[in-house]
C-alpha cells in the first residue's frame, strides 16, 4: 500500500498547459503516474503530452473519473482553481504555488474540511509514493521505494533527508509536502492517521520548522493515536526572531511562541525522536529499522 | 508588512474606523506648513520600525507654532535605536477617559480569525493578559466575512463595557472586521481604544500588519513598503524576486540557498559550530545564471561578509544555472571565502563549470562537509 498517490491515481492536472504545467505532467508521466486530464480555461478541447485538456474541472470530472487533483497555477489563481476542484468533488486536491494570500487558504482550508476533501500544500512540492507515481514537482530521481513515511514543511530539508536515506539504502513509503505556508490545507495531524493505518510505513519522519504550532498539536495526537515511532527534527533554531525565514509560517512571534524549544519540548514528552539535523534524522532511523 | 502608525491610521480612515486627525511631515519645509493645520496642543511622533519610542524622546508635545517648530526640527531627522526618523505624524490631542484594547488576528490552531478586547489597554497585550485575564474576551469568530451582533453583545457583556459604548464599539468592531478580511491583515490593532472626554471611542495608535502574499491585491501597502525599507540590500534583493534575510549584526558568514528549510538548516548547523551568519539569501525555486550572479554580488557586498557558503539542493533549481551564475560574478566579489556545495538536478555539469573557474572556490560534497570546511577555515 502507500496512501494520496499510486497506480491507482487517476490524476487531473490544472494548469497544464502552462509552462511548469506541462513540463512536469511529463516528468511525472515518466515516472508512471496516470495523468487522466488537464484543465486550462478557455483552452479545452486541445492536447498536451497525449492527454486531454478540459474547460473545467467538473468536466474532466465527468469523463475520466479522476480521483485526485494537482495544480500549477499561480498564487493569485490559487484560491480560484482549488475552490473548483473541491466543489467539483475531487477528492485529493494538491497545491504547489508558493505565495498565497493567508486569507485565501483560511477560506480553503476549511472550504476542504467541510467537504470532506483532502487538500496538501500550498508552497508545497507535492506528494510522492517512491516507485508507483508522484503529483507535483518534486526532484524523484532522489527518492527511493521503501517503508519510511516523511512528511515535511520544507521541501529542501525534505530533499535533503530522503537524499540521506536513499544513499544508506533506506526507502520511503509516501512522502508528502505538507508546505511552509501559514495555513496549509493538511496540517501534521491531517496526515499522521493516513501513516498510522498504512501497512507499508514503519517509521514516520517529520520535518518541521519554527512558527505556529502544528507541532505542538502533531505531539498531542501523537500521544494518544500513534503507535508507530516517529523521528522529528525543527528547523530554525537560530532564526531572528519576528522576521520571516522565507516560508510564511515560519516566524516566531516576539514572545517566543511558536519557537523551536517550545516544539521540541512537548514533541519529547509525547515520546518522539528529536533529531538536531538531517544527519541525526538518519542516525536515529538506522536504529528503528 | 507592518504598516507605521501613519500608514495605519490612513487605512483606519479608509475603512471609516474613527481615529485621531493628523497629518504627516518629512521635511523641514513642510514643517513650517504644518502651523494652523490642526488646533493645538498637537503630539508629534516620530514614525519609525520600532518599539519604545516615547523613552528614546521620539514623542512630543507642542501647545503652539514655536513649540511646534522646535520640537519637530529636533524629532525629525533624530536616531532612535539606529533609525534616522525621516517622517513625523503631528495629530490632535485627545483629553482621554479610557484606554482600552482591541484587535483582530489569526489563530493559527483553529484556522479562524480571532478578536481580542480588553477594558484596559495602552500597554502590550501580553502585559495585558498577564495583569488581568479575566478582563480580557479572546473570541474565535466563525469563517465569513462579517461579524454577527451577537459575537460582540457577548463580548460587551464578558468585559462589562459600559452602555453607553455599546453602539459605537459594535460599529468600530464590524469596521475594523471588515477591513482586517479586505485588506488581508495578519494584524489589525487599536491600541488605544480611547474613549475620549468628550464620551467618543477612537483609534490612538494602531498596529496593522498586512499579508505580504496579498499585496498585489494591494499596491498602495506595495509601494510603501518599498518606501520604508532602509536595509538596501532587501530592497536590491526584492527587485530581483530574493528574500534578502538580516541574521545578526555580527557575524562574517553569508548564506545562498534555494529553500527556505535549507537556509535555516544551514544557520543552524553554522551556529551550533560556533561560527555566526551575518545574513542570508533565498533563491527560490528555479533561479537562473543571470539572477545568481546578482543574488552572490548582493551578499558579498555586506561588508560584514568575508565568507559566502553557497548551499544548493536544486530540484527546480539547476546546478548548472548556479555555477554559471557564479562564474559571471567572480570577478566582481571580493569576499576572501567561497564554499559551494551542490547537489541534485544537473550537479555534475554544475561541477565541471566551477572546476573550470579555478581560483580558490572550495567545492564541497554535502551540507555537512560544507559545514566542516567552514569551521576548519575558521580555526586557521
Amino acid at each position: 500500500m502507500s496512501f494520496f498517490v499510486d497506480e491507482n491515481t487517476r490524476l487531473i492536472v490544472q494548469g497544464i498547459t502552462g509552462r511548469e504545467g506541462t513540463f512536469h505532467t511529463e516528468q511525472m508521466q515518466q515516472y508512471g503516474t496516470n495523468v487522466v486530464a488537464g484543465v486550462t480555461p478557455c483552452k479545452g478541447g486541445t492536447e498536451v503530452l497525449g492527454v486531454p485538456v478540459y474547460n473545467t474541472v467538473r468536466e474532466a470530472m465527468e469523463r475520466h473519473e479522476a480521483n485526485a487533483s494537482v495544480l500549477f497555477v499561480p498564487p493569485k489563481f490559487l484560491y480560484g482553481a482549488a475552490y473548483e476542484a473541491i466543489m467539483s468533488g475531487v477528492p485529493l486536491v494538491m497545491t504547489i504555488a508558493e505565495g498565497t494570500p493567508v486569507h485565501d487558504m483560511l477560506k480553503l482550508h476549511h472550504l476542504a474540511k467541510e467537504k470532506g476533501v483532502q487538500l496538501i500544500g500550498p508552497n508545497s512540492f507535492g506528494v510522492i509514493s517512491p516507485g508507483k507515481a508522484k503529483a507535483g514537482f518534486m526532484a524523484h530521481r532522489i527518492f527511493s521505494e521503501g517503508r519510511v513515511g516523511v512528511m515535511s514543511r520544507s521541501a529542501t530539508n525534505c530533499y535533503e533527508t530522503v537524499f540521506l536515506l536513499k544513499n544508506a539504502g533506506i526507502g520511503q513509503s509516501t512522502v508528502v509536502g505538507v508546505g511552509g505556508d501559514m495555513i496549509p490545507g493538511s496540517t501534521f495531524v491531517d496526515v499522521l492517521p493516513f501513516y498510522e493505518k498504512d501497512p507499508d510505513t514503519d517509521v514516520i519522519i517529520m520535518i518541521g520548522e519554527i512558527g505556529g504550532s502544528e507541532e505542538e498539536l502533531a505531539a498531542e495526537y501523537i500521544q494518544e493515536h500513534v503507535s508507530k515511532p516517529v523521528i522529528a527534527l525543527i528547523a530554525g533554531k537560530n532564526a531572528p526572531k519576528d522576521t520571516s525565514m522565507g516560508h510564511a509560517g515560519a516566524i516566531v512571534s516576539p514572545d517566543g511562541e511558536g519557537s523551536a524549544e517550545s516544539k521540541e519540548e512537548k514533541l519529547r514528552a509525547a515520546g518522539v525522536h528529536i533529531a538536531e539535523s538531517t544527519e541525526d534524522i538518519l542516525r536515529i532511523v538506522k536504529t528503528l529499522v | 508588512m507592518k504598516l507605521l502608525e501613519y500608514k495605519a491610521h490612513e487605512v483606519f480612515h479608509e475603512y471609516e474606523v474613527p481615529s485621531i486627525k493628523g497629518f504627516t511631515v518629512s521635511t523641514p519645509e513642510e514643517l513650517e506648513q504644518a502651523d494652523g493645520k490642526l488646533d493645538y496642543p498637537v503630539v508629534i511622533k516620530a514614525q519609525v520600525q520600532t518599539g519604545n519610542r516615547g523613552k528614546a524622546g521620539g514623542i512630543k508635545f507642542a501647545e503652539n507654532r514655536e513649540q511646534l517648530l522646535k520640537q519637530g526640527a529636533e524629532i525629525l531627522g533624530m536616531s532612535i535605536k539606529g533609525l534616522e526618523v525621516k517622517r513625523i505624524f503631528i495629530t490632535e490631542k485627545v483629553d482621554i477617559d479610557k484606554e482600552m484594547y482591541l484587535s483582530f488576528t489569526m489563530d493559527r490552531k483553529t484556522k479562524l480569525g480571532v478578536l481580542i478586547f480588553s477594558p484596559e489597554g495602552g500597554v502590550d497585550i501580553n502585559e495585558i493578559v498577564e495583569k488581568n485575564p479575566e478582563k480580557v474576551a479572546k473570541v474565535i469568530l466563525p469563517a465569513g466575512n462579517e461579524i454577527d451582533d451577537f459575537i460582540l453583545q457577548y463580548v460587551i457583556d464578558k468585559t462589562g463595557l459600559h452602555q453607553s459604548y455599546h453602539d459605537e464599539f459594535k460599529n468600530i468592531c464590524k469596521k475594523l472586521y471588515r477591513m482586517y478580511v479586505r485588506y488581508d491583515c495578519l494584524l489589525a490593532e487599536i491600541n488605544p481604544l480611547v474613549i475620549t472626554a468628550e464620551g467618543q471611542l477612537k483609534a490612538l495608535d494602531g498596529k496593522v500588519d498586512i499579508d505580504d502574499n496579498a499585496l498585489y491585491r494591494h499596491p498602495n501597502i506595495r509601494e510603501f513598503r518599498d518606501e520604508i525599507t532602509e536595509n538596501p540590500l532587501v530592497l536590491q534583493a526584492r527587485g530581483f524576486d530574493f528574500l534578502y534575510i538580516p541574521i545578526k549584526d555580527r557575524g562574517n558568514i553569508g548564506v545562498i540557498s534555494n529553500g527556505s528549510g535549507m537556509i535555516m538548516s544551514s544557520i543552524d548547523l553554522i551556529s551550533k559550530r560556533g561560527m555566526e551568519v551575518t545574513c542570508a539569501l533565498d533563491l527560490g525555486g528555479g533561479a537562473t545564471a543571470d539572477r545568481i550572479q546578482e543574488a552572490l554580488k548582493i551578499v558579498a557586498s555586506n561588508p560584514q561578509v568575508d565568507t559566502v557558503f553557497i548551499n544548493i539542493f536544486g530540484g527546480i533549481t539547476r546546478c548548472d544555472e548556479i555555477a554559471e551564475g557564479v562564474k559571471q560574478s567572480i570577478a566582481e566579489i571580493d569576499t576572501n571565502r567561497l564554499v559551494i556545495r551542490l547537489e541534485g538536478t544537473n550537479k555534475e555539469k554544475g561541477l565541471q563549470i566551477i572546476r573550470n573557474i579555478g581560483g580558490n572556490i572550495e567545492l564541497v560534497d554535502g551540507l555537512y562537509e560544507g559545514v566542516d570546511a567552514l569551521a576548519e577555515g575558521m580555526e586557521k
